[in-house]
């Protein structure tokens, strides 16, 4: 009896109440819009250096990370591996061995980390394809190159050019060789462009004579699953031998622009609350101010104020659901567009992102968490708005309510 | 009259006394060096964690021109280090290339060792570098030495603060060498002992490198044989000749 009232109260004054749902919309889709847009650039940033380069988690041998050098190599471990694997949260896990040493081509040289990998692995974390510009990616077998396209144009190299590389091996050892280059890839991160050459496992565990060893065993985590929890199971397998850090740990930087950059976003968000949160508080001011004199009527006719008020709760629900929904609806497809046609910047900015390590791109995030947490902290200030005309009806007087 | 004839004996038995610390390390550089020299080591390289051996073979000819051949391990088998002068080159077997270590590469570990590749070229100035002066007399590993105070003179460039070293008094051989940094705190020690003869000339056979700035850190250098003033081919100190060394 009630719900149809309030429905039939709604359609009374339609103005009235297009009103309040096309303020609410608004509120909805500019919140999930800009979460969306910042949500995505960060997630694109952690994608790329995170989830496609470093890992979500990586074991290294004890003091590995305060001293990254080629001696601090471990031993591959099947049954360390194994256990790793049956953790039901972690998807899978691929070795690495990575040193530093000097690269020269012609007369330039260039300090650079080389990186052996397993490329079929490598390829489960991310579409090494995508990457790929010039020439083919590596196999287990290859005994050549692929480098990052900032090396490339730094020598001025084609594939098919070789590459001299010196350095230091294991315990010593002189590790000096040369490989020609079969690919270029562009690794989505300046930095990483400008000193990643990557060969297959064995052929780096040769150069580097380190026959048996690694230096990281990187670990993907299933989506959506928690690399803390993961840690924290996995910590308890193991004794001081490794060290097991989550790329947070490793990379603090990239969490802390995030977090500064998202408390910048949160304080717009809540300027923007703010806004919608008078925008609607007005309207219903308005109405309830309007709607004064029908109110001492139907309580002067014997309607109890209780029901009153909750009718008054049913109307803002159908209002506010309704713009909460219509807005989700609306920022739906441009959230999907921008998420499949990433946001550009312009030339001369792109280059400026890129020299501080960032992708000048800004995918937005396409994640349903977006709409449904804004569009409930929107549904919760109405309702929470919706304690004014409570309020009014509490303190009604009819007589003088209906006093024009 | 009286003052001034002891100034001049003051100033005599300066100059006789500056004059022997000269003499002594000039005396126990040539013993080490002698006109040409050819010899067979093997350094260990002992970190805590694990350690290395190689083997090499040195040929020197004066102060300016020495080559080093590495004999092992398999995978170092012949790399070569050539020193002209205040050069040094490295050929590289795997690569067929001869490099020229930059100035930047001077300051490195010398193949992974302690010692770096500036050590191997500043050999003979210990005696040219420095201003020498005998301190004391001291007793070591039952030897009876010398010990000498060694400060470089300022326009030579030399990173070390001071040196201290340890002559013995019969055979001029450097038992012991304490290195100090600017600060005049010890950096590096090195330690000689096992002395054998090798000729006709007594030397230890066995010298040790310790950086005391790292624990558990040293190369053990010794010398499994050693000739000198032998007759070596000019031609072998050119980097034309690396790759046929033997």
């Amino acid at each position: 009896m009630l719900i149809k009232l309030a429905w039939r109260n709604i359609w009374r004054n339609k103005k009235r109440s297009i009103i309040t749902i096309t303020a609410i919309v608004i509120a909805v889709f500019l919140a999930i819009c800009m979460r969306s847009l910042q949500l995505g650039m960060y997630d694109n940033m952690i994608q790329n250096i995170v989830g496609s380069y470093s890992g979500h988690i990586q074991i290294h041998s004890s003091g590995y990370w305060e001293e990254q050098t080629i001696d601090n190599a471990f031993l591959y471990n099947d049954s360390l591996i194994e256990k790793i694997e049956n953790n039901k949260e972690v998807d899978h896990t691929t070795k690495r061995i990575q040193s530093g040493c000097l690269s020269s081509y012609k007369d330039l040289s260039k300090f650079v980390f080389v990186n052996g990998i397993e490329p079929e692995k490598e390829q489960l974390m991310t579409d090494w394809n995508k990457r790929l510009l010039e020439g083919e990616l590596l196999s287990t077998n290859t005994n050549s190159v692929n480098i990052g396209k900032g090396i490339a144009e730094y020598y001025d190299l084609k594939v098919g050019d070789t590459l001299i590389f010196i350095g230091q091996g294991y315990h010593g050892m002189q590790a000096v060789g040369a490989f020609p280059v079969s690919g270029v890839l562009d690794m989505k991160n300046p930095n990483l462009n400008n000193v990643s050459v990557f060969m297959s496992l064995p052929t780096a565990q040769d150069f580097l004579s380190a026959n048996g060893l690694m230096t990281h065993l990187v670990i993907n985590k299933k989506e959506y699953s928690d690399e803390k929890s993961i840690v924290s199971a996995l910590s308890e397998n193991f004794n001081d031998e490794y060290e097991i850090m989550t790329w947070q740990e490793m990379m603090p930087e990239i969490e802390q622009v995030i977090q500064a950059d998202s408390a910048g976003g949160l304080v717009m968000i809540f300027i923007l609350y703010m806004i919608i949160t008078f925008g609607i508080f007005g309207t219903v001011l308005m109405m309830t101010q309007e709607r004064k004199y029908e109110f001492g009527v139907v309580v002067s006719i014997g309607m109890k104020k209780l029901k009153l008020m909750i009718s008054m709760v049913y109307e803002t629900i159908f209002l506010t659901s309704t713009g909460v929904l219509l807005g989700v609806v609306l920022s739906r497809p441009l959230v999907l567009y921008f998420y499949n046609n990433p946001l550009e910047f312009p030339a001369d900015q792109a280059e400026m992102m890129e020299n501080q390590g960032f992708e000048a791109v800004i995918p937005f995030m396409s994640s349903y968490d977006i709409p449904i947490t804004h569009g409930l902290i929107i549904f919760f200030i109405s309702l929470i708005i919706c304690i004014y005309p409570i309020i009014t009806i509490y303190k009604l007087n009819p007589v003088k309510a209906m006093k024009r | 009259m009286k003052k001034f004839q002891l100034i001049i004996l003051l100033f005599s038995c300066l100059t006789a006394n500056s004059q022997t610390a000269l003499e002594i390390i000039e005396k126990a550089d040539n013993k080490m060096r002698g006109s040409s020299s050819y010899s067979e080591m093997s350094i260990t390289i002992v970190r805590p964690k694990w350690q290395k051996t190689m083997t090499m073979k040195n040929w020197s000819l004066g102060n300016d021109y020495a080559v080093s051949l590495v004999t092992s391990p398999a995978k170092e088998k012949g790399s070569v280090f050539l020193k002209r002068k205040n050069e040094v080159w490295n050929y590289l077997p795997s690569l067929e290339r001869t490099i020229k270590l930059p100035p930047s590469m001077m300051n490195q570990s010398f193949m992974g060792t302690d010692l770096t590749n500036d050590d191997l070229v500043k050999q003979s100035s210990m005696v040219v570098d420095y201003t020498h002066k005998i301190i004391s007399e001291e007793n070591i590993q039952g030897l009876n030495c010398w010990k000498l105070e060694l400060i470089p003179n300022e326009e030579a460039t030399v990173v070390w603060g001071k040196l201290i070293v340890w002559i013995d008094k019969v055979d001029f051989m450097q038992i012991k060498v304490e290195f100090y940094d600017e600060d005049q705190e010890i950096v590096n020690l090195m330690e000689g002992h096992s002395f054998k003869k090798f000729g006709d000339k007594k030397l230890p056979s066995i010298i040790e490198f310790i950086p005391l700035e790292d624990e558990g850190n040293k190369t053990i250098i010794e010398y499994n044989s050693w000739e000198f003033d032998k007759e070596i081919p000019s031609n072998y100190f050119t980097t034309q000749y690396v790759s046929r060394l033997k």
